[in-house]
């Protein structure tokens, strides 16, 4: 255990470094890190971009921590993740999933690794944007019993992806527009939450995730993200994901996102809407 | 467009202008928008200073003749956002070849200019322009490092 006198240097240590911005801060411009998604990637909320976590660069390393909660009509999912980027080039991530069934009962968790390769490309200098290939390693590890109830044929899962973000400058209306497309190879259902393959489909198959953005000023980025999502459980449709989101960049290494969720369908009940809120902190 | 323009017409033609094409005002150039000759002065003055505080990069400058620098910047600048001017320096990759420039140092230079930009009044439109001009000369600053 650490002393209280320890802690408290630590808390001080922790105070100064917030307040000298070029003592921890990347190179990288402010907005170009994205911010973390429900999985622990740097993205939107949904789906992962193609660009790594935070605002480290060539030689530069840099963590990020963010805090997620989503509330929908029947559901609420709280997620906490971590991600490490180095050099520009890889980005390691781990996120820990906890949705609550507010109505059903009981709650589902899961953990997801994630590794990100930078494959080329800047998102602002390069006329093709930036390129990532990412891995993302998914554990149910509470609610197992009810995915395999449900249908599913495991309890853990690896989803790969390419994706691709690209920002658009003096886009629409003088303003910068940020675009990401992300194809993912999966078998999750509910992104893992309700584990993966099933009774309808036990194949992977190639999901399109996509998302704009427009930033209104330098801190206030508006867009609209969808996910496509895998149908493989008899007893459940499952449904695309879309969202409305604003992310405000309250300085270059903490930003808050809120959106407005539409998930569809989850586990039997209809008409998964609600609100979604992430901070998020880079060191 | 012709819907809106044929009542418009008739109105012109009544009072005896000559039409929908010639009633067009011209939309200002991005050099114009900086704030033309003067307010690109401004500009690149005030990106040099912000480049001199920058720890990061100012040794790349050491041996750099600061007045020249600044009066080919400008030029650069007044070319790239179609101002009356034709840059007369080197090549980007040629002027930056060696440097052993990064990522890093390349981005800090683009956080001093976008400060610039911003503590000049530039309006977001015509910063954003700008930098959409310059950012893709990455390639070729970053060519031979």
């Amino acid at each position: 255990m650490m002393s209280k006198r320890k802690a408290g240097r630590l808390l001080i240590g922790i105070c100064w470094l917030l307040t000298q911005p070029q003592a921890w801060a990347g190179s990288r411009l402010a907005g170009t890190g994205g911010v973390m998604q429900i999985e622990g990637a740097s993205g939107g909320g949904l789906s992962p971009w193609g660009m790594l976590t935070g605002t480290a660069s060539e030689g530069e390393a840099g963590v990020t921590v963010g805090s997620t909660r989503a509330d929908t009509s029947d559901y609420h999912l709280v997620v906490s993740g971590v991600a490490a980027n180095l050099y520009d080039r890889v980005e390691l991530s781990y996120a820990h999933q906890r949705l609550a069934l507010d109505t059903l009962g009981g709650h589902q968790t899961q953990e997801v690794y994630g590794a990100k390769l930078r494959l080329f490309g800047d998102v602002l200098y390069r006329p093709w944007g930036v390129w990532s290939l990412g891995v993302q390693h998914k554990q149910l590890v509470e609610g197992q019993a009810l995915a395999r109830a449900v249908g599913a044929r495991e309890t853990q899962g690896n989803d790969l992806y390419i994706a691709g973000s690209k920002l658009f400058f003096d886009a629409i209306a003088g303003r910068n527009l940020l675009v990401n497309t992300t194809l993912r190879s999966t078998k999750a259902n509910q992104s893992g939450l309700l584990g993966f393959g099933g009774d309808e489909g036990s194949h992977r198959e190639l999901m399109f995730e996509g998302s704009v953005g427009l930033f209104i000023d330098p801190s206030w980025v508006v867009g609209v993200e969808y996910r496509q999502k895998p149908d493989n459980l008899r007893f459940a449709r499952e449904d695309d994901w879309h969202d409305l989101y604003v992310a405000w960049l309250i300085q270059k290494n903490v930003s808050l996102t809120g959106a407005l969720l539409d998930l569809g369908s989850i586990a039997g009940l209809e008409h998964q809407r609600g609100g979604y809120l992430s901070l998020q902190l880079s060191l | 467009m012709i819907m809106f323009c044929r009542p418009a017409l008739i109105t012109l033609l009544l009072i005896g202008l000559s039409g929908c094409t010639t009633s067009q005002v011209t939309s200002p150039t991005l050099y114009q928008r900086l704030g033309g000759e003067a307010g690109v002065h401004d500009i690149v003055t005030d990106f040099l200073i912000n480049v001199a505080d920058d720890p990061r990069i100012v040794g790349y400058f050491a041996h750099t003749n600061i007045d020249y620098l600044a009066g080919s910047l400008a030029q650069y600048f007044c070319d790239i956002s179609d101002g009356p001017c034709t840059y007369q320096g080197p090549s980007m990759a040629l002027a930056h070849q060696h440097m052993g420039l990064t990522d890093a140092s390349f981005n800090a230079l683009v956080d001093n200019l976008q400060k610039a930009l911003m503590a000049q009044d530039i309006d977001m439109g015509a910063r954003n322009a700008l930098l959409g001009r310059l950012a893709p000369q990455y390639s070729d600053v970053m060519r031979d490092q």
